[in-house]
Formats: structure tokens, sequence, C-alpha cells
């Protein structure tokens, strides 16, 4: 029961967060108003799409139907009345519709750019944004209660992916006038759309809500306890648990089919097969991993330039092509158990195990950095190279980021202007990232002073990256 | 010349906390030997296997294996095997993949692969991946990827945990045959059973 203290804190953080909230907002508004180039439309409908595609992806993944440990034990499998237990989780699912809409509204926005009528069209993509979350919203709680429904969402997610390449690949060529086109549409017509969508979202919303009653309990149970465990994950400020949760989420009970290992490798090559075969197994994902890498080109080209974001997008990307070839380290780091029955050193071991991160990580950077020239963002010149070249300092750093120990908390909190900063967490952020800004320091130069002649920064590249992977792999505590 | 004394510990202590977890312990065991390490909870028994596997830190007396101080290096662990809590599985491995990977990077096996999953009873579960089998199961992947490998020592902790009785009588097997074979086995047990089958010495600790 709710006491007078918790009312008053309550009101009090609303209060707080409206006062917060609003100049920021009028701030964000106030930017909309402008003209976009038409050349930058398709692109950016093409991250709002992304971002879309990705909301419906976690919705999907996460139940959406789930609630506390507590109440998918006792009273998901009473008698009670399913919608009543579920009430508090429904509040909290359209809370993130809400406010996903309201982002994908602005991203809309600043995607077509205004150039009459502010408040009609922001109220329109308001409409749209939120319509388009709350129905999405709904599909994934009708898939939870029925396999027609799940594969329906599968089918928009496909469809918006495909919506966002089609935006990208498009827009910017013979179909550049169709974004400004659709930028141009007059905003009576934007809010006749906007209403027949709402009314859509209205439907499915009813028929999701009817649909509760109908939600085997299993599936709440098992969004339950996944969301148990993310929750626990995040209160624990362990993030590697997140990835374990969802890599073991995904081989768990899957169908395999065994082969035998390639008969010349021996030794540390062994122990480095098991991340070539688990990519091998999971093509969707090394696919998607690759079509990641246009995305810089995407962003470069819905900002008009190398902004901020898209060099943020290239080294977060890159990194995290690197780090996703990288589990059976993390494994052997987490638990050495199996590694001990090896009887393989850990320097051999991480040696052998160089090679597919630094493939990835290479890879990756080698293809968002020839986007971006293609993109306009990047002057004309083999930066590609810079990807085989950064490559080993990359897999070192994705190395070095698989064996590090949890967060320390005990780690001392250091005051700032405005603030305090835990030291824990961002050591452990830091670490491997570490290594891998240290390594790619001329490509990041180059990208940042973009010179006219890539040759001196290319070989500064090559050294440097090996010479920091040399370094990492052959110091006398590898960690 | 290879010793014939396999594991000599003299007077053994472990302090955790301030508070002694094992005091004044002895154990030798030569090639061949079966020793069952016995006692109730909280004995030491646990402990007593991680500083024969040079993992325990702060450790007073004398602990030789193979002659010579146990220490966490690969080349320890070339010649000894360790079955404790359950290893985190390799992800996207089958379990016959798992029991592959022993042979492929020992380049030497006591077993087939086949015969392996037929005797550990997981003919029928090669295919799936060992987050997908039972606990027992799960226990019997791990002790066959140890007893696949070659080694001079084998140590176990609690080696029934999760078994069936049926699988508990021919583990008994397996290790005796691994011990004519000259082998050496130090595990810590709960089973009475299985130190009778499997003739074992066994050496009680009280708690300290």
């Amino acid at each position: 029961m709710k006491t007078w203290s918790d009312r008053y804190s309550a009101v009090v953080g609303a209060a707080v967060a409206v006062a917060l909230l609003v100049p920021a907002s009028s701030a964000v508004v106030t930017s909309l108003a402008q003209q976009v180039d038409p050349s930058r439309m398709g692109a950016g409908i093409a991250l709002v799409a992304l971002a879309f595609a990705g909301y419906l992806a976690l919705a999907r993944a996460f139940g959406p139907v789930a609630t506390s440990a507590a109440d998918a034990a006792w009273l998901l499998l009473s008698p009670l009345p399913r919608r009543g237990v579920l009430r508090r989780t429904v509040g909290i699912l359209l809370a993130i519709s809400l406010l996903g809409g309201l982002a994908l509204a602005v991203g809309l926005l600043s995607a077509l750019g205004v150039r009459d009528q502010l408040t009609l069209r922001l109220l329109t993509a308001v409409v749209l944004g939120v319509s388009a979350t709350i129905g999405g919203m709904a599909m994934a709680v009708l898939a939870q209660a029925s396999q027609a429904w799940d594969s329906w969402l599968l089918g928009t997610i496909i469809f918006v992916m495909a919506l966002a390449v089609l935006a990208a690949v498009l827009g910017s060529g013979l179909w550049r006038p169709l974004p400004a086109a659709v930028a141009g549409v007059p905003a009576s017509v934007g809010s006749a759309i906007a209403v027949v969508s709402a009314i859509a979202a209205a439907v499915l919303a009813r028929r999701a809500w009817a649909a509760l009653e109908r939600v085997p309990a299993h599936r709440v149970l098992a969004a339950s306890t996944r969301t148990g465990q993310v929750a626990t994950a995040t209160v624990l400020l362990d993030p590697s648990a997140l990835t374990w949760i969802a890599e073991d989420e995904h081989w768990r009970g899957r169908g395999l089919r065994s082969r035998p290992w390639p008969p010349r490798l021996h030794g540390p090559l062994v122990l480095a097969w098991p991340d070539w075969r688990r990519l091998a197994r999971r093509p969707g994902r090394s696919a998607l991993l690759l079509a990641s890498a246009t995305l810089p080109a995407l962003a470069a080209r819905a900002g008009g330039g190398l902004t901020t974001f898209a060099l943020v997008l290239i080294a977060a990307g890159t990194l995290a092509a690197a780090a996703a070839c990288t589990t059976a380290a993390r494994r052997d780091g987490d638990d050495p158990s199996l590694a001990r029955l090896s009887g393989v050193g850990t320097r051999p071991a991480l040696a052998a195990r160089t090679l597919l991160p630094a493939l990835a990580g290479g890879g990756w950077l080698g293809v968002a950095l020839a986007g971006l020239v293609a993109a306009g963002a990047l002057s004309e010149g083999p930066w590609w190279l810079f990807g085989p070249a950064a490559a080993p300092a990359l897999a070192a750093g994705a190395l070095r980021m698989a064996r590090r120990r949890p967060i320390d908390h005990s780690m001392p909190i250091i005051p700032i202007l405005g603030g305090a900063v835990p030291m824990g967490p961002v050591v452990w952020a830091l670490t491997g990232a570490d290594v891998a800004a240290l390594g790619c320091a001329p490509v990041l130069m180059a990208l940042s002073t973009q010179p006219p002649a890539l040759g001196p920064y290319l070989v500064a590249q090559a050294l440097a990256g090996t010479g920091v992977a040399a370094v990492f792999l052959l110091r006398r505590r590898v960690r | 010349m290879v010793p014939q004394m396999i594991i000599e510990a003299r007077d053994v202590g472990v302090e955790l906390g301030g508070g002694p977890v094992l005091r004044g312990v002895d154990l030798r065991a030569g090639r061949g030997d079966i020793v069952a390490v016995v006692g109730e909870n909280g004995a030491g028994k646990s402990t007593l296997l991680r500083c024969l596997a040079g993992l325990q830190p702060g450790v007073s007396g004398k602990v030789g294996v193979f002659d010579r101080p146990p220490v966490d290096e690969p080349a320890f662990w070339r010649d000894v095997a360790l079955v404790g809590d359950e290893p985190a599985w390799y992800p996207g491995l089958t379990v016959r993949e798992h029991l592959e990977l022993m042979p492929a990077v020992h380049a030497a096996a006591r077993m087939e692969v086949g015969t392996a999953l037929e005797t550990f009873g997981l003919a029928g579960r090669g295919d799936m991946a060992p987050l997908s089998l039972s606990t027992g199961q799960r226990q019997r992947l791990s002790l066959a990827m140890a007893l696949i490998r070659p080694s001079r020592l084998l140590l176990l902790d609690e080696p029934e945990r999760g078994l069936d009785p049926a699988f508990r009588s021919r583990l008994a097997a397996c290790l005796t045959e691994y011990a004519a074979e000259g082998g050496t086995v130090v595990m810590a047990t709960h089973d009475l059973r299985l130190v009778e089958v499997t003739r074992a010495r066994s050496v009680t600790l009280e708690a300290a």
C-alpha cells in the first residue's frame, strides 16, 4: 500500500523530470523546423526503419509479456484472471511503446525535415510513431500467444528491414525524388495516414488485450526467467552476463549436426576452431554483422558528412565485430576448466584465437570505410586498406576484452564536476578498448584529419597494429 | 625415468578467513593407485584436491605431484585431468565435438570417440548441445572428456554427483581400468559403494 511519503516522492520525481525534459524537448522541436537535403533523406529513413526493426526484434526476443519472478511463480499458475495479474506488465509495455514512439517520431522528422506547419506535422509524426510502436508491441504480444502471429511479426521485421535497405540504396540514386515527395506530402494527407495507422494500432492493441488471457503460462514463465536474468545482470552491473544469457538461450535445445574436426588442426589451433564453427552455425548473425558495416555510411549520408555519430559507429562496430568472434576465449577466461583439460597454455591459445577476430574486425572496418568513400563522406583513396592494417590491434583489443575480469565495485568513486564517476565500471569498459584505440591511433588520426596522402598513415597503422598485437601476446603475464 | 610415487603430500594445512580448513593431512599415491578422500561436508576434501591441483593459495606443508610442487601451468595439465564443478561449455559445439576436442588437442586418445559415447551413455546425445542435457548427462560428459584424453593423474571432485546407480557401477569400471593402465586416481567422494567397488584406499578427513 502506498504511503504519503511514496506519493510525495512520485510527485517530486515527476516534477523534476518535467523540469529537466521541457527545455530539452523544446530545443529538439526547434531543431526539427528545417528543410533536409533530399539526398540525405533516404539514409535517414533507413536509420529510422532499422531502429523500428530493432525495437520489434527486441520485443519478440524478450517476450514481451513477462512478470516478476514472484508473480511468475505464485500468481501466474493460480486461477486468478490472467489480465489482472499482468496489468502492471501491460502498463510497462505501454510506457515503453510511448517512449519508443516519441523517439521514432523525432527520428522521422529529423530524416524528412519540416518545411511548414510544424505543430501539425509534429503531431502527425507523434501519432504515426506511437501507432507503429504500440501496434508492433501488440503484435509481439499476439505472437507470444499464437504461432501464426509470430510468423506475421517475423514477416513484419523482415519487411521493415527490407524497407530500410531499399531506402538506403534507392534514396541516393535515381529514386532520390521519392523520399522528397514523401516529405512534401501535404500535412492533411499525413494526418489522414496517421489517423488510419492509429485505428489499426488500436485494433491490434484490443486484440492483444483479449489474447492476454490465452498466452500459454509456460511462455510467460520463460519470458519472465529471461527478463529476470537480464534484470539481475543489470542490477549487479555485469553486462557480460547479458551476452551469455542470449548465447545460452540460442543453443539450448537447438538441433545440431556434429562435424569432425579438421584433421590438420593440432594443439592450440584446435582451441581456435570452436569460434569458426560457431560463426558458421549462425549464418544469419554473421550476415547481419556484415550488413551492419553499412551503418556508418548511412549515418554519414543522413548527417551530411563524417559526423561524430558516424565516427562512434565505426569505432563501436569495428570492436563489436571483432569481439563477436572471441566467445571461446571469453569462456576460458570466465571458467578455465576446459582450458585446463586441453593442457594448452594461455599465450599459444590466444595467439591461435587471434585470426578470426582479426578477420572479422579488419573486414568490418574495411567495408565500413569503403562505404564511407562510396557515400562521399571520405575523399577518394584506398581507405579500405586500413581494415587489414588495423586487424591485429583489433584482435588484441577484442581478446583483452574477452578476458577482462568482472567489474570491481570496490574501486574508488572519483568526484568530478556535476557528479561522481565509479572507477570500477569505467576501467571495465575501457579494458580492451584501450589496446584497440592505441593500436588504431593512425586510422583514427587519418579519419579526423582526412589527409590528401594516405600512404604514411597506412604504413604507421600496419606498424602500430602489428606492434600492439605482438606486445599483447608476448608480455610476461597475458590478461 | 617415471617416478613410482605420483603424489606425496605431508602435513598439508590450509587456513581460510582465519580458520583452519585442513590441518596436518598426509597423502601418498603411487602409479595404479585409487585413493578415495572421504569425510563429512566441510572436512576439506575439495580443498585438498585443489591443493593437489596447484589451485589453492596459502598452502602450508609440502605437496609434491610428480616430484615437484603442483602448478597451474600447461605442462602440469598435460599429465593431470581434473573434474570438479561443471565446466562452462563452448557455445555452438555438440557433445560429440566436445569429446573430439580432447583427442584433437592432445594428438592421442585413450579410447575412440564413439566408444566413449557408448561407455558414458551419451550415444543418442552426440548431436545435442551440452546445455540441452540433464545434470547427470552433463556430469557424464565431463567425466568422458577427462577419461578420453591421455593423462597420468585423475583428480575427481565428487564424480558421483547427479549420476544414477547403474552408471556409478560403470564409472567404477572405467576408473579401475584407468588405474590398471598405470594411471593414478584421487577422488573426493561421499559414495562408499564407489569406494568399495573400485577397491580404493580411503583417506578420511576430519573437520579441522
